[in-house]
């Protein structure tokens, strides 16, 4: 196993995510990709920590931060979400086109 | 050999659960598929030696994230939802987007094909709480600021608008 391998599992997730986040018609299935991406991040922090800088655990660390980042994110975005869907009664991202013009 | 065959099946389970969560049409299987994907990502972790992020991973991500997704899914749902298609009309250029961008991070993944592993992996979940609490103790109290602001956000939007009683308005 080289880093090699690692960052193009990270790269493979993230684009994949990018896809869903472009394609997606509904809110929490473009939250989803979202974490995707999150997670093909961490791991390529936690790889270049192991392979690049194994005496220090900064990388594992940042990937901590990530972690609590996206959880915040993802409540706050639910909570968002959950509100659109009790005032507006939508759910689908081209129906929220109320600054459309 | 042992780490080529957890490294490539926790790879598999990632990579094609991600995949089931993008292309699926029912948003509850894709929100079981999350929790999937999000823990063949905690095994990669595993083979990478990073104890604490694993166990981390399962319990914020799997145990936390994804149960949550899926109570979303639920209270949202709707009965017409499996009958309509869940993805957009421009899936064309979003491949094309996906396309170029993969070509560009995997050319730059190629510089570290020789990149190997020097020695065993070392139990990081000491380090980490010394990092935590010496050099990196700021961004870690600020991270609880973010986390309570992000809990206050969640009760603030999710709240029922209820009249205050007795009052004039």
């Amino acid at each position: 196993m080289t880093l090699a391998h690692y960052i193009a599992l990270g790269a493979v997730l993230f684009v994949i995510g990018i896809f869903g986040a472009l394609t997606r018609r509904s809110v929490i299935g473009i939250l989803m990709s979202i974490e995707l991406m999150f997670n093909a991040a961490n791991i390529n922090l936690a790889a270049f920590n192991r392979y690049l800088h194994p005496e220090g655990v900064a990388g594992q660390a940042f990937a901590l931060f990530i972690m609590t980042v996206a959880a915040a994110e993802v409540v706050v975005g639910l909570a968002l979400v959950l509100a659109i869907y009790r005032n507006w009664d939508k759910t689908y991202m081209e129906n929220i086109n109320l600054l459309k013009g | 050999m042992m780490e080529q065959i957890a490294f490539y099946s926790m790879a598999g389970l990632a990579v094609v659960s991600a995949l089931a969560v993008v292309t699926l049409r029912n948003t509850v299987h894709c929100a079981l598929f999350l929790g999937l994907s999000l823990a063949g990502v905690a095994g990669i972790f595993g083979v990478l030696g990073a104890d604490f992020l694993f166990a981390s991973q399962i319990l914020i991500y799997v145990g936390g994230i994804a149960v949550l997704m899926i109570f979303a899914v639920m209270l949202m749902g709707r009965a017409s939802d499996l009958t309509l298609r869940q993805v957009n009309q421009e899936w064309l250029a979003a491949l094309l987007v996906c396309a170029i961008t993969a070509a560009g991070l995997l050319r730059g993944a190629k510089a570290y094909l020789g990149s190997v592993a020097a020695g065993a992996p070392a139990p990081s979940t000491k380090p980490l709480g010394r990092l935590m609490l010496g050099d990196y103790v700021l961004p870690f109290e600020l991270i609880s600021l973010v986390l309570t602001a992000a809990l206050l956000g969640a009760i603030f939007f999710t709240r029922k608008e209820t009249l205050p009683s007795g009052g004039g308005k």
